[in-house]
Formats: structure tokens, sequence, C-alpha cells
């Protein structure tokens, strides 16, 4: 299912990835997640790596079998698979004259970072450009940001956890890679208004506007009742349960509790005080301790098979490593094999799509010596 | 819309449902695609159900959640239970560009909406189908909902706090459908350019289990190649290789959330909040910030270069339009819509037509895409085609 032979549906379309020297990690790992989509829709993607180096090269988690230090952080290959790394010259006069050889040739795109020493240079080309920014255009820029406070301004750590304690991250770096996807679609839509003959306006991307979006309900709710909707923890409706060898996420449509007493088979589900959903609302915690002993009695597995049978929309909580070889993600070749050049297979996930079936297989970045090596086919 | 219109003269048949489907396509709506959704009195997007908030006649067409996602689109009324119905969609998906759809696996195929068919009936349409688990292998037919999707994308196991069990994002927010039309929307765009160059459509499986596991893909490259990382670590709001970083509980009971990079943000911080006595960091900033306020806190933290917020919630982005950015607008009525997640040469998304009403533009549809007559179009009003008023209460 997944091949490298054949064009892709990006291929032939070139695109500048420029790193600015001081963005912050949360800018850098949005901006470098659009451009590994489109690296690996088969664009020729050259990354403009700062002469001090990439800081992602050093951030975990690290590959303990790759020797090269350069290249031994997991998320430094993630999220540059299939790009052209180019290293700029030191110096602002020599990063400058570079930049403006590199925009004036046959570039069909732009992806760089706020705060660019060279953003006039940027703003004077006339090819789709997407601008990664912290903060909504008009918002004191100079605030510092983290992906945490990111999270914090968004709303989604208020959130997420249990009312009694602190509000919780999600883990993993969603708030810059909700960015990174916004940024595709946005380029996306940059390159088919130039294809159309359009004039392409420059597109910017605010993290805090992307968490903002995401996180929509929370607004809508407050709209709605005068309160924000907030962490619900064991209050819930939908919890996550022990099964006897892990975790599963306990969770129904609002016309399913007969089925999941079905499921469950205690009589004590049918007291009165559970009738209605919005009784049921309110006495959560009551439910779910009944519930819980039949779940710790059985594997999550069990469990899951149990109730996808009767179309609860149950799953287990599979950690990475469980995603490496379950029965769909081996079916559909969602986990792809990557020589990374260091004598060491590397496993990671393809894009998540199959395009008429197809997988489209991510390569290791290559690093390239100069312009001409940038541009080769 | 924007001014920007990449998507003009794309039409768009659209056949997504709450947020992962109807989304994508209000997003292709918003870039000047002509979008027509597709519904029926037997089957309504279940958005006009859960957002519903009274019961009287129309009640279909009030729900806020549904207002929220399907504003820039037309709406036409017609049952695929019916075979004139599927009929006439298979003749609109002739003039179609685009057909979204994120039923239940089966459904299409039950309606005869096949792949195969659709391309026979036009070999440039480009077809996004987002699914649970993606249209082929074992586990296809599973049900999910977006916290499902938390626990099985793998997400909710690296999420909780330290020792804890797997968290995921919940009800409130259901996260990994929030994200699916951010990437399916470019996905489609490439997919519609391809089709403009080739003359050849495409199918576009889409899983959203895949995407919420493309999201931790360095977690998975690491667990393949470090035993030591099989198993999953949940370490609260702690952040591997950031030295500090969590919430703390402030005076009058609000959160500030607060990142110390490395040492020299530590000292800093330090410095900032007035020495630290041998207790430590998290001590001595755990006492400082139940001395003062939210915000104040994040004011102080921040005026020393530190990233720092007050935890907000969504009362904040209503209060603040500067915050909201372009992330929410007031539509018809004052009603509240989401907004774009990003801007055209500054400029936010302008509401041209608020989201349908159940069958509002069967007539026009009928009339001016399919060609059809008045005396067709009663006979499919006759047979029941074309209703527009939900089966069920």
């Amino acid at each position: 299912m997944t091949d490298e032979a054949g064009p892709r549906p990006l291929t032939g379309t070139t695109i500048l990835e420029i790193d600015n020297p001081d963005a912050g990690p949360h800018l850098r790992l949005a901006k470098a997640l659009a451009g590994k989509i489109v690296a690996d829709l088969g664009a020729t993607v050259i990354k403009l790596e700062a002469a001090a180096g990439d800081p992602v090269r050093a951030m975990p988690p690290f590959l303990p079998a790759v020797a090269d230090t350069a290249r031994r952080s997991a998320l430094f290959q993630f999220l540059n698979t299939g790009k052209r790394i180019l290293k700029m010259p030191a110096g602002a006069t020599a990063r400058r004259d570079a930049l403006t050889t590199l925009l004036g040739a046959s570039i069909d795109g732009v992806l760089w970072e706020e705060g660019d020493d060279d953003a006039s240079a940027i703003a004077a080309a006339t090819m789709p450009r997407v601008e990664i920014g912290g903060w909504p255009e008009g918002m004191t820029k100079s605030t510092p940001l983290s992906e945490f406070t990111v999270m914090a301004v968004g709303g989604l750590l208020d959130i997420v956890g249990d009312p009694e304690r602190e509000p919780l991250r999600l883990g993993g770096h969603q708030a810059s890679y909700a960015a990174g996807l916004a940024a595709f679609t946005a380029l996306m839509a940059g390159l088919a208004g130039r294809r159309a003959g359009l004039a392409t306006p420059p597109a910017r991307i605010s993290l805090v506007e992307v968490m903002l979006w995401v996180n929509w309900k929370a607004a809508a709710g407050a709209f709605a009742d005068g309160r924000s909707p907030t962490r619900e923890g064991g209050r819930s409706e939908f919890q996550v349960v022990a099964c006897r060898d892990g975790h599963i996420a306990l969770v129904y449509g609002v016309t399913q509790f007969d089925a999941v007493k079905a499921l469950v088979g205690d009589p004590r589900l049918d007291d009165p005080r559970f009738a209605t959903r919005p009784q049921r609302r309110s006495c959560g915690e009551a439910i779910y301790d009944i519930l819980r002993p039949w779940f710790a009695a059985r594997t999550r597995m069990e469990v899951y098979e149990l109730a996808q049978g009767k179309g609860i929309p149950m799953g287990p909580a599979f950690s990475p490593f469980d995603l490496l070889d379950d029965p769909q993600t081996l079916a559909r070749d969602f986990i792809a094999a990557m020589d990374d050049g260091q004598g060491g297979g590397l496993r990671l996930p393809r894009l998540p799509v199959l395009w008429n079936g197809r997988g489209f297989a991510p390569v290791a970045a290559r690093d390239v010596a100069d312009l001409a090596g940038a541009f080769a086919p | 819309m924007t001014a920007f219109r990449p998507m003009s003269g794309v039409r768009v048949l659209d056949f997504g449902l709450l947020t992962a489907g109807a989304n994508t396509s209000a997003m292709l709506a918003d870039l000047g695609a002509d979008v027509i959704k597709i519904e029926s009195g037997a089957y309504m997007d279940p958005f006009r159900a859960v957002g519903a908030r009274d019961t009287a006649p129309g009640w279909w067409n009030r729900s806020p959640q549904y207002h929220f996602t399907n504003r820039n689109k037309r709406g036409a009324a017609l049952n695929l239970k019916h075979a004139e119905g599927r009929r006439l969609v298979l003749e609109l998906a002739k003039s179609c560009d685009v057909l979204v759809e994120n039923f239940r696996r089966g459904v299409l195929e039950r309606f005869g909406l096949t792949w195969e068919a659709l391309k026979a009936a036009n070999p440039r349409i480009v077809v996004a189908s987002i699914s649970s688990q993606g249209d082929t292998g074992p586990w296809r037919l599973h049900a999910s909902y977006g916290s499902t999707l938390d626990a099985t994308g793998g997400l909710a196991s690296l999420t909780g706090y330290a020792g804890g069990a797997p968290t995921i994002s919940g009800m409130d927010v259901n996260y990994p459908d929030q994200v699916v039309s951010l990437i399916a929307t470019g996905l489609v765009i490439a997919a519609v350019m391809d089709a403009r160059r080739t003359g050849k459509g495409a199918l576009l499986d889409i899983s959203q289990r895949e995407i919420a596991s493309f999201l931790i893909g360095e977690e998975i490259m690491a667990a393949a190649a470090d035993p030591a990382r099989r198993q999953p670590r949940r370490t609260g709001n702690a952040q591997e290789g950031v030295l500090f970083q969590d919430c703390l509980k402030c005076a009058g009971g609000k959160w500030v959330a607060v990142t110390l990079a490395d040492t020299d943000a530590a000292g800093r911080c330090a410095t900032a909040i007035g020495g630290v006595p041998h207790t430590g960091l998290r001590a001595a900033l755990t006492a400082w910030c139940a001395n003062r306020s939210a915000d104040d806190a994040a004011k102080i933290l921040v005026a020393a270069s530190l990233p720092a917020s007050r935890v907000m919630d969504g009362m904040d982005p209503l209060r603040d339009p500067g915050l909201a950015g372009g992330t929410l607008l007031r539509g018809d009525g004052g009603k509240l819509v989401k907004g774009m997640p990003y801007a055209f040469d500054g400029a936010g998304l302008a509401i041209e037509r608020a989201a349908p009403d159940l069958g509002e533009h069967t007539l026009e549809i009928l009339r001016d895409v399919l060609k059809l007559d008045e005396a067709e179009i009663a006979r499919l009003d006759g047979l029941g085609v074309t209703s527009a008023t939900p089966d069920t209460p």
C-alpha cells in the first residue's frame, strides 16, 4: 500500500522553509510540521537552517542507536522528512544576500516565522507566503510564549484534567502541531490561488488563535450559558477506566446508556436516579463506582470487542508502542520504515491519508551543500 | 468568505456531519467554493439535534453548534433512502469537483455512492472520505467519538498527572475531532489542484485515528527505536527537555501557567520573585503565586521575559475581541460563528450566507444546477424525496 514510486500530488512544487534564528521552538515545530506535510506529498522543500543550527536537533525524544548527535532527535527526524536542508551563512548581510537569491529563484511558496530580521525581503516577494506567529495580529507580540502558555491562553488547559487539581496539558506538541496543520492548509490555498491566476495575499497563522479555534466549544458554551465549560474529571460522562491490563476510554452516545447497561449487566444501573441524561450527568461518580469492577475484571481488548460489537464507541488507551503493530495500523501500512542513512532503520507514521489507496512513505531529510544541490532534481 | 477566493469555481457536494466533516467543507466554502450541503428529513446533521435548545417547529434550524460550522453553504434536502434521491445525487456529482463525507463506513456503499460509481459519473471528482479508522482494515467499522480517538490514537497515554491514568481531552473539546478539518481541507485542495492538472480525481481515505497518531509521530518513532520508551510517560505539565513547567494556584483560586525553559530562565524567575530560598524554586514559586492574583503573577513573570499566563477559559475570548482575533465572529442575528484558523492579508472571514435551514436551497439546486422543470420538481416533492421536515421529532 505504501510505495515510493511515481509522482506525488505536489511533485514539481518548490517550497522554501525559512528558519528564523531567534524564533522559539513553539513556532519552529509548527512551521516544520507544515513543511513536512508538503514534502511528504512530493514537494521539493528546502529548509534554510540557521548557521548556528536548528535547536530541534537537540530536543527529545532521542534515538539511542543514532550516533550522529545532529540526527539523533526523533522530533527533528519526524518533522523534517523529505526535506533538503541548506545551512545559511553566518552574518546578517550574507544571510540576507542568500535569502534574496533564493526568493528570486523559481519558488512556489514560503513558510516563515514571525520576527525574522529579513522579513522585508520576504514581504517583497509575490509567491504565496505563510507566516507562523504566536499572538493574534494586533496583540503585544513581545509577550513571550511557550507551547504550554499558548494552551493556557487558548483555554485548552482549563478543560483537561480534574477540577480539584491543576489544569493539564495534552501530551506531545499539540499547540504547535495544530497550528502546523492550519499552516499547511493556508499554503495549499495560496498555491491553488496562484495556479488559478489570482494575486496571492500573505497568510498568517497565530498559535493562540488556532488553539482558541480548536477549543471553540468553550466559547460556544460560555456564550450560551454565561459561564465556560471547564474540566470535569471524575464527574464527566466520559472517563478512562482501568481494565485488567491497561485502560479504556468509556465513551458512549447520549442514547446508548441502555447499551452500556446491557454490556455490563449490573442491575444497580437500573436505579431510577440514572433514568435520564441530566440525572446521569449529576451523578457520574456513582455510575462509575458501579461500572469500574466490570472493567477491572476484563482485558482492554475484551472490553473493546464487546463494546464495539454493540456499537458503543469505546477504545483502549493505546501507547505509541502499541500503535506499531495493532491489526488496523498493520493492515493500512500506517507505520512506515525509513532509512536514516546511519545504518539504522527507523519506524514512523506516514501521512494520515491513503490517496487512491496509496500511502506516501516518508524519507529522511538530507543535507545539501549549496543552491545547486537544493534545486537539483 | 475571504476576499481571497482560491476555491472559486469549485463545487462541493457536502455530506459532512458534526465537526470533522462539516467543518472541512465549511473551510472550503470560506475560500470561495460553492458548497451544497445535502441532508433530508430522514437524516439530518446530528448537530441540528445535539444543540437544539427548544422543541417548537423549526427547532432543527436553530442549534448553535450547527450554526457554528455551516456558514457560507447552500443546503438541499434529498433523501438518499429513496431511489430518486440517490439518482439525483449521482447527477449532482457530475457537476461537482469535490465530495466530502464522514458517514459511518458502509452508509455511502449502501446508497450506491461508491468511489467506483462516483468516478464513473465524474472522473475529475475528489472524494474526501473521512472516517474513524479509515476505509480499509479489520477495524474499519469501529465507532468512535473524539474522546475515543484520544485513547486509540495514543495521545491519552501521554496525557495525565504523574503516576495517574491516561487522560482524554473530554467531551467539551474532543480534540481529535477538531484537528481533522485543519489537515483534511489542505489535502482536498492539493487533490483539486492535481485533478485540474491531470483531469483525474482521487479518493482521499482519511482516518481520524491516523491523524491523532500522526500528531504524536515523534513519540511513535522513539517508542520503536528505544526499549526504554515502550512504557508511555505521563508527567503532568512537565515536559522533557524543559527545566520547569506547571500551573500554580494563585490568590482567588485562578491558575497561572509558567514555562522555565532552562537555568537562565530559572535565574530570571528567581530574581523576579525576590529570590529563592533553599526549599527550591517550586516551593518558592508556589508560595509567591499564592500571594497574588494570576494576572498579577503573569504580569511580573512576563516582565522578566518568561512565558506565563493566567489559565483562561471560554469567557476570555468573549470579553476580549483582540484575543479572539479571527476565531470568533457574529453571524446572522448576533449568533456566534467559528472564524478561520488563518488570515489572508490580515483579513478574517466574512459571513455571506448564514448556515442553511434544512432544505433551504432545494428548489434552486434542482432548477439551476440539475435543470429540472417544475413538473419534475413537483413529482419529487410528491414522492417525499425532497421533504425537509424531520421524520422523527
